[in-house]
C-alpha cells in the first residue's frame, strides 16, 4: 500500500519557480496495477521519483506499507528501494557486464542475499528467459532485455514496482509481452504495479487510470479500453 | 606530461646551473692569474695528477714579463673535526691550499686572517657554519702522512660563490700545504702575472718556450675553460641517466595521452557523426583533434618547464640527501632548455594523440542519428596483437644486437638497449588487450570471493574494454619494469659484490677510507703491520697508464710482492708463486684476459708512459688470474708505482690475520691504531666490507627508485583518468544501480577495485617484464659474478604499493561516482 498526501514539488525559487506537482494526493492499493497517464510536464515522472524515493517532495508525505519515507535519510532511503521497491525503466536496465539471471538477482546480490531458487527458477520461467540465463544483455533483444527487467523488479517480492515508460523503446510485439507480464505479476503474484506512460495500449493494461495536467490529478478511474483511453486524455487534458 | 617535460627541463636546468656555478668557482679561482702553469696530463686520473718539481718556478720567475709568479697547492686532504670524526661533506672532497700572496688570493676573509705559521689553517665559511668551527678552534688534517693539529685562524668566502660545492677547502701556509699533502719540493700549479704591457697570450708563448713537456701553460682564462669543460664532461653522465629518467617518463606520459585521447574521441563520436554529416572532411577531423593535442602539449610543456626549475631544486636536494652536495650559484635557464622542452613535450603530445585522431576519422556519419553509437574496429584493431607480437620479437632482437654483437660505442650499444627496452614495452602495450581478459579475470577473482557483487562488477568492468585497461595498466608497467630491473640488476650486483669478496679474497681485515673511496695514508699500513695477530699486511695502489701498442688507457696496480698471494686467491698461467714473490722493480704480472686480448706474454716488455710523463719499461715476468675487480689489469711492486707512477698512497689495505688469532681481536687492535693516527681510516671484516659495498649500491637503488617515481606517479595520473572518463561513461548504470538499491560505499568499492585490478595488472606485468628484462641484460655479466635471482619480498612490496596506490587514484573518481544524482544520472543523456 502505497499513500501520498498532499504532495508539492517546487523546482527553481523565486519568479523562476516552477510547480511539477501542486497537491497530489494518491492511494495504490496492494494488488492491484495502476497507470499514470498524462502529456509532457504534466509532473507524471515526478510523481513516481517522489513515490519510489528518488526525489523528495517540497511538502506532503509519501507512506509505504505504513512507514514515511519522506523523512528517511540517504541510507535508510537507498536500503527501503533496495529491499520494497522494484524498478523498471525505459532504457538501460542491466548491468551490461553481468548475465541474464545476475541481472535478475542483482538487488539481492547488492543486499549480500541470496535468491529462493525455486522463485527464481518461477520467475525466469514466466519471462520466458530459461534458455537464455547466461547470456549477456547485448546478446538479447530489447524486448528480452526489458523481461529481464521484469523479472529483476519481481524478485525481492517488492511491497510495489515502479515502471518508468517500460515500453517506451520497443516495438508493439515487445511491448504486448511485458504489459501482459506486468498483468500477470499482479494477477497471479498480487503484486503492486505503478506504471507511469504516455501509451494508451499499456495504460489499457492496468486497473486504473490516473491523468496528470499541470501537476494535478485531473482524472483518477478505472482503466478502460485503448480507445477510450485515447478519447479521456483528449477530454482531461 | 607536464611531470615529463618537467623533468627534462629540470635536467638541463640542473645541470647548466652546476655547470655554471664551476665556472664561477675556477673565475674567482683565477684571481689576478694571467698565465697558469699545471701539470701536463699524459694519463688521466681519477684523482689529481702528480705534481710537478717546484725548481720550474725559478725559470718562469727568468721569463722577461713576468711581474710575479707563484707555487701553489691545491691538493685532496681529509678534514677531521674536534671529536676526531673526519668531517661529512656529502661526497664532495675537501681540499688543502696553500696560501696566495693578495693579488692571487680568491679568498676574502670574513673573519679572523690567514695562516701565518704553520700550525694556522684557515677554513671556508661554508665548512665553518656547517660544521659550528669558528676563530680559535682546533682542526685537523689528514694528508699523505700522519694527521696533523692546527688551530684555524680566519675564516674566508671564496669569492663570489656561497657554496664550493659541498666540499671544504683548508688554507695553509704554503710550505705546510706542501708538506701536508706530502707533496715537498713541488707544486700543483704555477700562478703568473703579467707585467704591465705584456698580455697574458705573449706572456704564456714566452714562458711555454722555457718549460718542458711536463707542465702545460695556459692563459688564465684557457685554464678556467679548460677546467669547466673537465667538470662538464664528468657531469655528462649525471645529464644522461637524468635524461634517460625523464625519457622514460615522457614515453609513459604519451601512453596516458593517448588513452586521454582515445576515450574523449569515443566520448564525442556522435559530434563528429554529426560534423560528417554536415559535410566535414576527414582530414577537419583529424586536423581539429591534432590541433587539440598540440595546443594541450604545447601549454603543458610551458608549465612543464616552470615545473622544471622546482625539479632541479628537488633533484639537487635529491642528491644532497644520498651525498652528493653540488654546486650552486644561480639558477641557469638556458634558451636551449626552453626550446627543447616545448618541442619534445608538444611532440610527444601530438604523436600519442594521432591514433585516435585517425580513429576519430572513421566515424560512420549514420552514427550521428544512433543511440549510443561506438567507434567502428577497424582494420588497426585486427592487427594490433600480430603487431604488437612482431615488435616484441623485433626489439628483442634489437636488445641482444645491443648486448651481444660487441659493439666497440658505448653510447651504441645503449642506444640500442634503451631502442629494445621502448620497443618491447609497446609491443606488450599493443599486446596487453589479449592479456587484459585473463589477467584482469584472475587478479579479480580473489577481489571477487572477498568483496562479492562489487568485486564482481569491478573486475567484469576492467574486462569491459580491454584496450583502454591495457594502455592504463601498460603506463605503470613501464615503470615498474624499470623499478623492478633496477631491483634485481642491483641484487645481481650484490652478489657480484659477495662473491668477488668471498673468491678473491684470501686476507681477513680490509682497510678503506671511510668515504669508501680516498687513497690512505702509505703510514697507516705501516703502523698497523705492529698489531698482534697481524700476520700480513699487503696494500694495493692503482694507477693509470698508457702501454704502447694498446688504443685506450690501461690501469695498474701496485702490489706487495711478498704479501700479496697471502691476502688473495690467485692462479698462475704462466710463471709461479715464486715469480710473484720475487718481483722486482722493472718487472709486471699481467691479468690473463688483458694478457690474451692484446697478446702480451712472458718475455715482452711492457713500454708504459706513466701519469708524470715518464716512460719506462716493465718485463712481462709471469700471467695470472687475479681477483675479478682487478681484471683488465697489469700488476707492479708498490715501489715501481711509488717512483714512477708518483702513486704514494694506498687504495686499499689487505689484512691477513695469523692462523689461530682471533679476527675480532686483531680488528679492534687495528681500530685502536688507527684511531691514534689514521682517523680517515677504517678497518672491516669480510662481512662488514660486503655491507659497505651493498650500501652504496642500495643508495645507487635509492636514488634510481625516486627518480622513476615520477613515471609511476604520471601513471597513476593515467589511472584517475581513465577511471574518471568510464565513470562518466557509465553514469546512467551507475543511476540506475542505485536507483534499485546500491549504495554509495557499495558504488566507490566498485570504482576502487576497478582501479585496484587495473594497478595489480600493471605492476605485475611491470615485474614480470622487468625481471625477464633484467634476466637478458644480466646474461653477459655472469662471468663477473652476477647472479639473477628473483627479489620474492621487494615483488610482492611493489604489488601492496601498486595495490595502494590504486586505492589512492581511485579515491577523486570514487567520490566522483558514489555522489551521482540519481535522478539525474538517470536524466543523463
Amino acid at each position: 500500500m502505497v499513500e501520498a498526501r498532499d504532495i508539492r514539488r517546487r523546482y527553481g525559487e523565486g519568479d523562476a519557480a516552477v510547480d511539477a506537482l501542486d497537491g497530489v494526493s494518491l492511494d495504490f492499493p496492494d494488488g492491484r496495477f495502476a497507470a499514470v497517464m498524462g502529456p509532457s510536464g504534466s509532473g507524471k515522472s515526478t510523481l513516481m521519483h517522489i513515490l519510489a524515493g528518488l526525489d523528495r517532495p517540497t511538502g506532503g508525505t509519501v507512506t509505504i506499507d505504513g512507514a514515511e519515507i519522506t523523512e528517511l535519510d540517504d541510507r535508510h532511503l537507498t536500503e527501503l528501494r533496495r529491499d520494497k521497491l522494484g524498478f523498471i525503466f525505459q532504457f538501460f536496465n542491466l548491468v551490461p557486464v553481468l548475465s541474464a539471471e545476475e541481472n535478475v538477482v542483482l538487488p539481492l546480490s547488492i543486499a549480500g542475499r541470496k535468491p529462493d531458487p525455486q522463485w527464481l527458477d518461477q520467475l525466469i520461467t514466466t519471462v520466458g528467459l530459461a534458455e537464455r540465463r547466461r547470456h549477456r544483455p547485448s546478446e538479447l533483444s530489447g524486448g528480452q532485455q526489458q523481461r529481464v527487467a521484469v523479472a529483476r523488479a519481481l524478485i525481492s517480492k517488492p511491497a510495489v514496482v515502479f515502471a518508468d515508460e517500460p515500453t517506451g523503446n520497443l516495438d508493439s510485439r515487445a511491448s504486448e509481452e511485458v504489459l501482459g507480464l506486468l498483468r500477470h505479476a499482479v494477477d497471479d503474484f498480487g503484486q503492486t504495479v505503478v506504471m507511469v506512460t504516455h501509451d494508451a495500449q499499456a495504460a489499457a493494461v492496468a486497473d486504473r487510470i490516473v491523468v496528470l495536467a499541470d501537476g494535478r490529478v485531473v482524472h483518477d478511474g478505472e482503466a478502460p479500453s485503448a480507445e477510450r483511453v485515447l478519447d479521456l486524455m483528449k477530454e482531461v487534458v | 606530461m607536464v611531470l615529463g617535460v618537467g623533468l627534462v627541463a629540470g635536467t638541463y636546468v640542473l645541470t647548466d646551473t652546476i655547470n655554471r656555478s664551476f665556472e664561477d668557482i675556477f673565475e674567482a679561482g683565477n684571481k689576478g692569474t694571467d698565465v697558469s702553469i699545471v701539470p701536463h696530463e699524459e694519463v688521466e686520473l681519477e684523482d689529481e695528477p702528480p705534481p710537478f718539481d717546484a725548481a720550474l718556478l725559478e725559470q718562469v720567475q727568468g721569463v722577461d714579463g713576468v711581474e710575479e709568479a707563484v707555487g701553489t697547492i691545491f691538493g685532496l686532504v681529509s678534514l677531521i673535526g674536534e671529536d676526531g670524526e673526519p668531517l661529512q661533506t656529502g661526497g664532495a672532497p675537501n681540499f688543502a691550499a696553500a696560501a696566495r700572496p693578495d693579488r692571487f688570493e680568491a679568498f676574502e676573509f670574513v673573519d679572523g686572517r690567514p695562516p701565518e705559521n704553520a700550525e694556522e689553517v684557515a677554513l671556508d665559511k661554508l665548512t665553518s657554519d656547517r660544521e659550528g668551527l669558528a676563530v680559535g678552534d682546533r682542526l685537523t688534517i689528514a694528508g699523505e702522512g700522519p694527521a696533523r693539529d692546527y688551530r684555524i685562524s680566519g675564516v674566508a668566502t671564496f669569492g663570489e660563490v656561497e657554496s664550493f660545492g659541498g666540499a671544504s677547502v683548508a688554507v695553509l701556509t704554503p710550505e705546510e700545504a706542501q708538506s701536508i699533502t706530502g707533496k715537498e719540493g713541488r707544486f700543483d700549479e704555477i700562478v703568473v702575472a703579467a707585467e704591465a704591457g705584456t698580455s697574458p697570450a705573449e706572456l704564456k708563448r714566452r714562458i711555454d718556450a722555457v718549460l718542458p713537456a711536463v707542465v702545460d701553460v695556459r692563459t688564465g682564462q684557457e685554464q678556467a675553460e679548460v677546467l669547466s669543460t673537465d667538470i662538464a664532461e664528468d657531469l655528462g653522465f649525471l645529464k644522461t641517466a637524468l635524461l634517460v629518467f625523464a625519457g622514460v617518463a615522457l614515453f609513459v606520459g604519451g601512453f596516458t595521452i593517448f588513452n586521454t585521447f582515445s576515450i574523449t574521441v569515443a566520448q564525442r563520436t556522435r559530434e563528429f557523426a554529426l560534423l560528417r554529416t554536415i559535410g566535414a572532411s576527414r582530414r577537419q577531423i583529424v586536423t581539429s583533434v591534432v590541433t587539440e593535442a598540440l595546443l594541450i602539449g604545447a601549454s603543458a610543456s610551458v608549465l612543464g618547464v616552470l615545473f622544471g626549475l622546482l625539479i632541479a631544486r628537488a633533484l639537487n636536494a635529491l642528491f644532497k640527501a644520498v651525498g652528493a652536495d653540488l654546486p650552486n650559484t644561480g639558477t641557469v635557464l638556458a634558451p636551449r632548455t626552453i626550446v627543447v622542452s616545448l618541442l619534445i613535450g608538444t611532440i610527444v603530445t601530438v604523436v600519442a594523440s594521432l591514433v585516435p585522431a585517425l580513429r576519430a576519422t572513421r566515424v560512420p556519419p549514420v552514427s550521428a542519428l544512433r543511440e549510443g553509437a561506438t567507434l567502428p574496429a577497424g582494420r588497426g584493431a585486427r592487427l594490433r596483437a600480430p603487431a604488437g607480437a612482431a615488435l616484441v620479437v623485433l626489439a628483442v632482437a634489437v636488445l641482444c644486437v645491443g648486448l651481444f654483437a660487441g659493439i666497440e660505442d658505448d653510447n651504441t650499444a645503449l642506444a640500442l638497449l634503451g631502442a629494445g627496452a621502448a620497443g618491447i614495452f609497446l609491443g606488450v602495450a599493443l599486446l596487453s588487450p589479449q592479456l587484459v581478459r585473463p589477467v584482469a579475470s584472475a587478479i579479480g577473482r580473489p577481489v571477487e570471493r572477498l568483496r562479492g557483487l562489487a568485486g564482481r562488477l569491478a573486475r567484469e568492468n576492467t574486462m569491459r574494454s580491454p584496450g583502454r585497461t591495457a594502455v592504463t595498466a601498460a603506463a605503470l608497467m613501464v615503470g615498474l619494469a624499470l623499478v623492478t630491473f633496477a631491483t634485481v640488476f642491483a641484487g645481481g650486483l650484490r652478489a657480484s659484490i659477495d662473491r668477488t669478496v668471498d673468491e678473491d679474497f684470501a686476507g681477513d681485515l680490509i682497510l678503506q677510507h671511510v668515504d669508501g673511496f680516498s687513497p690512505l695514508p702509505s703510514a697507516a699500513s705501516e703502523a698497523v703491520a705492529g698489531v698482534d695477530g697481524v700476520a700480513a699486511v699487503s696494500p694495493l695502489r692503482f694507477s693509470e697508464s698508457r702501454v704502447e701498442g694498446v688504443p685506450d688507457q690501461v690501469s695498474v696496480t701496485g702490489i706487495d710482492p711478498r704479501t700479496f698471494a697471502n691476502v688473495s686467491n690467485l692462479s698462475f698461467i704462466e710463471g709461479s708463486e715464486a715469480t710473484l714473490t720475487g718481483l722486482a722493480t722493472g718487472d709486471a704480472l699481467v691479468e690473463e684476459d688483458w694478457a690474451k686480448e692484446n697478446g702480451r706474454g712472458v718475455g715482452d716488455t711492457l713500454r708504459v708512459t706513466t701519469p708524470t710523463g715518464a716512460r719506462k719499461a716493465y718485463a712481462v715476468r709471469g700471467v695470472i688470474v687475479g681477483p675479478s675487480a682487478l681484471s683488465g689489469t697489469y700488476y707492479v711492486p708498490n715501489e715501481a708505482l711509488e717512483v714512477d707512477f708518483d702513486e704514494r698512497e694506498d687504495g686499499v689495505v689487505l689484512i691477513d690475520v695469523a692462523e689461530g688469532a682471533d679476527v675480532d681481536t686483531v680488528e679492534a687492535g687495528v681500530t685502536k691504531v688507527l684511531d691514534s693516527g689514521f682517523p680517515t681510516a677504517e678497518a672491516l671484516d669480510r662481512a662488514a666490507y660486503k655491507e659497505a659495498q651493498g650500501d652504496q649500491v642500495n643508495q645507487l637503488l635509492a636514488l634510481v627508485y625516486v627518480l622513476l617515481m615520477l613515471s609511476v606517479l604520471i601513471s597513476l595520473f593515467g589511472i584517475v583518468n581513465t577511471l574518471a572518463l568510464s565513470i562518466y561513461e557509465r553514469t546512467r548504470e551507475f543511476g540506475m544501480l542505485r536507483a534499485i538499491g546500491m549504495s554509495r560505499r557499495q558504488l566507490r568499492q566498485i570504482v576502487r577495485y576497478e582501479s585496484v585490478i587495473t594497478s595489480i595488472m600493471g605492476a605485475a606485468l611491470g615485474c614480470v617484464l622487468g625481471v625477464l628484462l633484467a634476466a637478458v641484460i644480466m646474461q653477459p655479466l655472469r662471468d663477473e659474478g652476477f647472479e639473477l635471482s628473483i627479489p620474492v619480498l621487494s615483488i610482492l612490496a611493489f604489488m601492496v604499493l601498486a595495490a595502494l596506490a590504486g586505492v589512492l587514484a581511485a579515491v577523486l573518481p570514487a567520490r566522483r561516482a558514489s555522489q551521482l544524482d540519481v535522478l539525474d544520472a538517470l536524466a543523463y543523456e
